[in-house]
């Protein structure tokens, strides 16, 4: 601590240090952090599904599978509306994989999704394609 | 005088900061591709860096609620340590008749090492009632021999007229040590707060035996518990370690400059 350091307020040379300042941006983040899990974990997973040839898919069923311990488990299925999209609202894992199926127009293949944290609401990019074979 | 070119010495301490870097970096980087330790060849840039192992770790065990009791546990630790040290320190400072079988008594204790007394700290602890609970976990680590070693080192190189005249002011034993001594034995402090504090959260024997329920567990167990759990998952268990290890080595990054002070303070006289 130099002459500087003791001219400056005491409240400052107290507050003002690393041992305060980097625990209080970690709180900080943390804090952050929290807020934004409680605001994005309703557990909602939204996606398409199209055929071979870019077309929605109507009435696919799309399963939701949850890791459980070793292996991936179903933990819910849905079916597509009209418009291909379909949507699962309770999902409680941060590991899982959906995939789509429909007699006749063929099946997609599983796609693993990792997640920042369990339950987080999360959008497909792109959409379960199905195919014959798959 | 004759300057010699210090590249040399700088080339050399690079070197030797890779060697003992590489492994860190070899931990850091699994944690963050998953790549398995024996692929051959071996990547040094990390192929798809991702979080989610340690998203895995979190999920896997109650990771949070381990770290709170490693927290307690060491904070308790800490504070222990820096009182109780710093009077132990103090009073070797002090002449007193048998001041040298004291001084040879805790030389002697050094050499023994805790596995060798697990037993009666078991007995004493249970005799207390504090087995299954933080004080209990934290007790047989409320002082260390080597801190207060530390303690007395940094003690003696103050000028003892400063306690004659702090006697004379009309201080007591006690406010000595902690308006006098440890002001100017901040180094000392940071030492014994460093240590204490890594060696409570390294520590994985003692927890193990005087834990019962899994509520109670600190980080090296949970470390234990992750493996038999998921001993295939190379990536989670060295995020897991990641985990483990920052808060120490945030503590040493932040307190580094005072700690080198006091592991040399004491080392020359004069």
């Amino acid at each position: 601590m130099n002459d500087e350091d003791f001219a400056r307020p005491k409240w400052r040379r107290w507050l003002l240090n690393r041992f305060v300042l980097v625990p209080a941006v970690l709180v900080l983040v943390t804090i952050g952090w929290n807020l934004w899990v409680v605001t994005h974990d309703h557990g909602i997973i939204r996606g398409r599904v199209v055929d071979a040839a870019g077309a929605p898919v109507e009435g696919a069923e799309v399963k939701l599978w949850v890791f459980n311990f070793a292996t991936f488990v179903v933990k819910a299925s849905t079916t597509t509306k009209p418009d291909g999209s379909f949507e699962f609202a309770n999902n409680p894992s941060h590991n899982i994989q959906v995939s789509a199926d429909k007699p006749g127009e063929g099946r997609s293949a599983r796609v693993p999704i990792r997640l920042y944290f369990a339950s987080e609401d999360f959008a497909l990019k792109e959409p379960l394609r199905l195919a014959n074979g798959s | 005088m004759r300057k010699y070119p210090r590249w040399p010495i700088h080339l050399a301490l690079v070197a030797t900061c890779f060697v003992m870097l590489v492994p860190f970096y070899w931990v850091l980087k699994t944690s963050i591709s998953g790549e398995n330790i024996f692929s051959y060849p071996p990547s040094i840039i990390p192929r798809h860096p991702n979080p989610f192992y340690y998203v895995d770790v979190w999920y896997a065990i109650p990771f949070a609620r381990f770290f709170l009791n490693s927290v307690i546990v060491s904070v308790m630790t800490v504070i222990a340590n820096v009182v109780l040290n710093a009077m132990a320190g103090y009073s070797l400072t002090q002449g007193f008749r048998g001041k040298t079988v004291v001084l040879m008594l805790f030389l002697s204790c050094m050499m023994i090492p805790f596995q060798t007394t697990i037993i009666p700290a078991y007995l004493i602890t249970g005799k207390l009632g504090l087995l299954d609970s933080y004080l209990g976990l934290a007790l047989p680590m409320f002082s260390t021999i080597i801190c207060i070693f530390v303690f007395k080192a940094s003690f003696d190189a103050i000028p003892h007229s400063l306690i004659d005249a702090a006697r004379i002011d009309g201080l007591s034993e006690w406010k000595i040590i902690w308006k006098v001594m440890i002001p100017l034995a901040k180094s000392a402090m940071a030492t014994n707060v460093i240590l204490s504090f890594i060696w409570s959260w390294n520590n994985f024997m003692w927890p193990l035996i005087a834990t019962r329920s899994a509520d109670m567990q600190t980080l090296p167990l949970g470390l234990a518990r992750f493996l038999s759990y998921q001993e295939d998952s190379t990536g989670a268990l060295y995020a897991f370690c990641i985990m483990v290890l920052a808060p120490g080595i945030l503590l040493f990054l932040l307190a580094q400059k005072e700690f080198v002070q006091g592991l040399t303070s004491g080392a020359a006289k004069g």
